[in-house]
């Protein structure tokens, strides 16, 4: 078997019991912590047979943004320090004037996403990473 | 100027600078001693461009993945100030993303590693610290 590192040669990657890990940490529907963030205001995952679907609202001057639904498959998250098996999430916007490329992971209770923001509308802005937190509120709109 | 959050529609008082690297260069070593991940990391300029060489540990050792240049990010859309960086390698039988925060100090490095060869590894994430090499103190 090939590998880079001997995290590749980890034996729950091919455990089926990794794949079969509890979803419901990531799935929810989450509000930013800080009510006045320009950024992400709220972020909506559901699970769609083996893919989550991600929906992301950025905070607009009039309302909420709805960006392009993203659907991803699940990454083990096999973070030593915590000792934690869980999922983690990639998830790629894409946008006429921007790319926004996110991992998505929940620690203890907080979502955390960070962002990478890629522009190509020529408007010299800076592609930028930026990172917010989330509580998980009631899934009813 | 488009936007899909308020924090991107900025007004701009450069003009399409570059970001400067410079707090990136130099060697970067896992805070973690047993890592089974990414020992070190090196960033220097190659034809003009910032690279990273990077040493993942093996069973036997580090394994050199060779270099590839690095995408940088700013702290913010109007800001100048280097404060992460992407890069892929793609091994053939996998591809590893990394996409890493500068904090405090420390690079935050979240790894997405891929699997292409049928092998029944799930793809999987992961962060690592590391703290760059010094001689201050």
């Amino acid at each position: 078997m090939d590998f880079k590192l001997s995290g590749h040669l980890d034996p729950a990657l091919t455990d089926p019991a990794t794949r079969k890990l509890r979803t419901d940490k990531l799935i929810g529907r989450w509000l930013n912590t800080n009510p006045d963030t320009q950024g992400i205001v709220e972020c909506v995952i559901e699970q769609e047979g083996e893919l989550f679907k991600i929906d992301v609202f950025g905070a607009g001057p009039d309302g909420p943004i709805h960006w392009p639904t993203c659907r991803t498959k699940p990454l083990a998250n096999l973070e030593e320090e915590a000792g934690q098996r869980a999922f983690a999430l990639s998830a790629t916007f894409e946008f006429e004037f921007m790319t926004a490329e996110t991992y998505i992971r929940v620690n203890k209770g907080v979502l955390v996403i960070v962002l990478f923001a890629s522009f190509r509308d020529g408007s010299k802005r800076s592609d930028y990473v930026n990172r917010e937190f989330f509580y998980r509120v009631n899934r009813e709109r | 100027m488009e936007f899909a959050q308020v924090y991107d529609r900025v007004e701009l008082d450069s003009v399409g600078e570059p970001l400067d690297p410079s707090g990136l260069r130099g060697v970067w070593i896992n805070s973690n001693p047993d890592t089974n991940g990414i020992a070190r990391m090196e960033f220097a300029d190659i034809e003009g461009k910032l690279s990273v060489r990077v040493d993942g540990i093996g069973p036997d050792g580090l394994i050199d993945w060779g270099s590839v240049p690095v995408k940088l990010f700013a702290a913010a859309p109007g800001s100048r100030n280097t404060a992460g960086f992407t890069c892929t390698y793609d091994f053939g039988f996998a591809e590893t993303r990394l996409q890493a925060m500068i904090m405090k100090g420390l690079i935050v490095l979240a790894q997405v590693h891929e699997f292409k060869d049928n092998s029944g590894r799930m793809e999987f994430f992961v962060r690592e610290y590391f703290a760059v090499v010094h001689d201050r103190y």
